[in-house]
């Protein structure tokens, strides 16, 4: 059963299985799901290769959530990972095609853009002290701009073969590269979030932002930091569907934001932040990128996977406030809501 | 009255189509799974294409599926394919909202067999076996200045009000109608060139913003379904009905009460229903191989049509106006 205290840092004693209740839950589910929708949908399952290439249709998802959970773990939310997408591939596409960079070079370039890009949203909402909801908001409608600006009457597209790998290739017809990429990021910053001290801060933030100041940290930096972070990964979300498309829109990254914030609140994180952990959010990548696939392959609208995506969120949100033991309901409602009142908000480090 | 003449056309067609089902000259004898995927579903004018499909369907043993993105995205899209190349249709068949961002998806399908026609709006041609094109560009661009130009006149200041500046067939269109009105009308000049997004209440918008701002502009030409409806509304908004004319292509439906408001006196379009036939079709066809990329070929009784490095014009435009409109439903 979980308890007020944060699942990232704390570290259960006596299980060797680095998987909480709801984790185990979600990693049930997903096998469930597996299992079902090879037995039950005609052409979900065929062959191993084919199984791990259906990840490279929600892959870049994934690569958002990561970003995004660490914004949302301190208690923030960073509404701008679409458009920082659409605008990280544009400014990669550009170069490739405008200076005739290699495209690799370009990419890293888009990266880091995006994490430039997170950084303003960092500093806006750190320096001018403004709610993350509205400063990334703004922002995302600046950055969606600038990246039709950029993208003109013809966006880029027909990249070099080997960059469409990354998107759509896989070794030996099997492991594709994407989630190859996923994997090893989800490691990293289940490590970083978890055994690093700079997790541990992330954390305290969120849970506690005036403990956090008054234990000396400096908390507009930390914060801000994790703006960067989702920037990057965002960006770096951007190009992989860059890769997958052979092509870049500026709006290509529209689809992403509700999704991956589904995802994350799937996965345990607390959307007032303090609270998750990487794990469950991998998990819940996996859970809703394969149920949508399987819904698709089985001839369901897109209609309908988006609204099973949100009864799925309704029922995991129910299912975990009614387990949690901080009460039920109301009372855990009013709980949540004097919490948010109480000054949640990191202000602009002193 | 119209309600006779309305079954009279309806008998007329039923007949139209046993005639068809004796089209001997198509090998039907397997049952293949055709798709068609609009851009996206629950618009009126790919709603007729589906119409049209369904019965040439039937004609022509298909188990037909009408499936696409409840939003104009090309990842929705995407999303289709990769559904249908996992339940291993035979043939799909899309118009798509962007060439490239789709082709990596067909180009997948085709190298598991699967045969690819693209209708209305092509995809890259190394992704698909055939592209059905509606008119020849230059054939509508002529159409749409002349729907215009009978009008206001031959020295009129038009506005253009498109969909996205990146639409390729709308800008195919811009394109040949300034050829055709260099041409034809030299004194004739666009003044501007706006973007509704495809989206009615956008459309509506800019249309407004472009007769505030150009007060002399007596012509809107709105090749784009909700441009069309936009600018039409903005004119009658405005009070300008009889002063400002539009063109665009909508389908009928959405231009009705404007065409015979005045608004619109010519529009022009394509017949929707039968495309939706020639496509199904040109899926059959392509799927028994008896169909050339270049070369002339027989869709039953819509008559003989010639496919030029795959691609197949399917029609003239069709000129909506206020005495022929009613003809059409769709």
């Amino acid at each position: 059963m979980k308890t007020v205290d944060n699942t990232v840092t704390a570290r259960r004693t006596g299980s060797r299985f680095p998987l909480d209740g709801w984790e185990r839950s979600l990693l049930a589910l997903l096998l469930i799901e597996i299992i079902g929708f090879c037995i039950g949908i005609p052409g979900f399952y065929d062959g191993i290769g084919s199984l791990l290439g259906l990840t490279q249709n929600f892959i870049p998802f994934g690569l958002v959530a990561l970003g995004l959970s660490v914004v949302i773990l301190t208690g923030g939310i960073d509404l701008s990972v679409g458009s920082v997408a659409g605008l990280g591939a544009m400014v990669m596409a550009e170069l490739w095609q405008g200076l005739h960079l290699s495209i690799w070079l370009s990419a890293l370039i888009g990266v880091g853009s995006g994490a430039v890009l997170g950084w303003i949203n960092g500093m806006i909402i750190t320096r001018l002290n403004t709610e993350p909801l509205i400063a990334t908001l703004a922002t995302s409608f600046i950055y969606g701009s600038v990246g039709t600006a950029l993208a003109g009457e013809n966006p880029p597209s027909g990249f070099p073969d080997s960059f469409n790998a990354l998107g759509q290739g896989e070794i030996a017809n099997i492991l594709p590269y994407q989630l190859i990429l996923f994997v090893v990021l989800a490691i990293f910053f289940s490590l970083l979030m978890s055994r690093s001290a700079y997790g541990r801060k992330i954390v305290m933030v969120g849970y506690n932002v005036e403990a956090a100041r008054y234990s000396g940290m400096r908390v507009g930096r930390v914060v801000c930091s994790a703006y960067v972070i989702s920037g990057a990964t965002a960006a770096l979300a951007g190009i992989v569907l860059a890769s997958y498309y052979s092509a870049v829109r500026p709006d290509m990254g529209d689809i992403l934001l509700l999704t991956t914030i589904t995802m994350v609140v799937l996965g345990g994180v607390s959307i007032f932040g303090g609270e998750g952990s990487i794990a469950g959010v991998v998990l819940a990548v996996l859970v809703l990128g394969v149920l949508r696939q399987g819904m698709l392959i089985a001839g369901f609208s897109d209609m309908v996977t988006t609204m099973v995506t949100g009864a799925i969120l309704l029922a995991a949100i129910a299912i975990r406030n009614l387990m949690s033991g901080r009460g039920t309901g109301l009372a855990l409602l009013f709980l949540r809501l004097r919490r948010l009142g109480g000054g949640k908000m990191p202000k602009a480090a002193e | 009255m119209r309600n006779s003449k309305k079954a009279a056309l309806l008998v007329a067609a039923l007949l139209g189509f046993s005639v068809g089902a004796h089209a001997a000259d198509i090998d039907t004898s397997k049952r293949i799974r055709v798709a068609m995927v609009p851009k996206l579903i629950g618009l009126s004018v790919f709603k007729a294409n589906e119409k049209g499909a369904i019965a040439a369907a039937a004609k022509l043993n298909i188990n037909f599926l009408y499936t696409g993105p409840v939003t104009a995205s090309a990842q929705g899209q995407v999303d289709v394919f990769n559904s249908l190349i996992a339940r291993r249709f035979n043939v799909i068949t899309t118009t798509s909202n962007n060439p490239t961002e789709l082709a990596p998806a067909l180009r997948r399908a085709m190298k598991m067999g699967i045969k690819v026609v693209s209708y209305d709006s092509d995809v890259s041609p190394d992704a698909r076996d055939f592209f059905i094109q509606n008119t020849a560009y230059p054939e509508f661009g002529k159409a749409l200045v002349d729907s215009v130009a009978k009008y206001t006149g031959p020295d009129a200041k038009i506005a253009i009000l498109s969909s996205t500046p990146d639409a390729t067939i709308q800008n195919a269109w811009i394109d040949a109608l300034k050829t055709y009105m260099a041409a034809t009308y030299p004194k004739m000049t666009i003044v501007t060139t706006q973007y509704g997004q495809s989206s009615p209440s956008q459309s509506l918008t800019a249309g407004l913003n472009i007769l505030q701002a150009n007060p002399g502009v007596t012509g809107i030409i709105a090749p784009d379904g909700a441009a069309e409806v936009g600018a039409a509304a903005a004119v009658q908004k405005l009070g300008l009905t009889g002063k400002v004319f539009v063109t665009g292509c909508s389908d009928p439906d959405s231009i009705r009460q404007y065409v015979k408001a005045g608004v619109i006196k010519e529009s022009p379009l394509w017949d929707e229903v039968k495309e939706g036939e020639l496509v199904m079709y040109v899926a059959r066809l392509a799927y028994n191989n008896a169909i050339q990329k270049t070369g002339t070929f027989t869709a039953g009784d819509l008559g003989t049509f010639t496919a030029n490095d795959g691609v197949i014009i399917f029609s003239t435009p069709l000129i909506f106006n206020a005495e022929n409109i009613d003809q059409y439903q769709f």
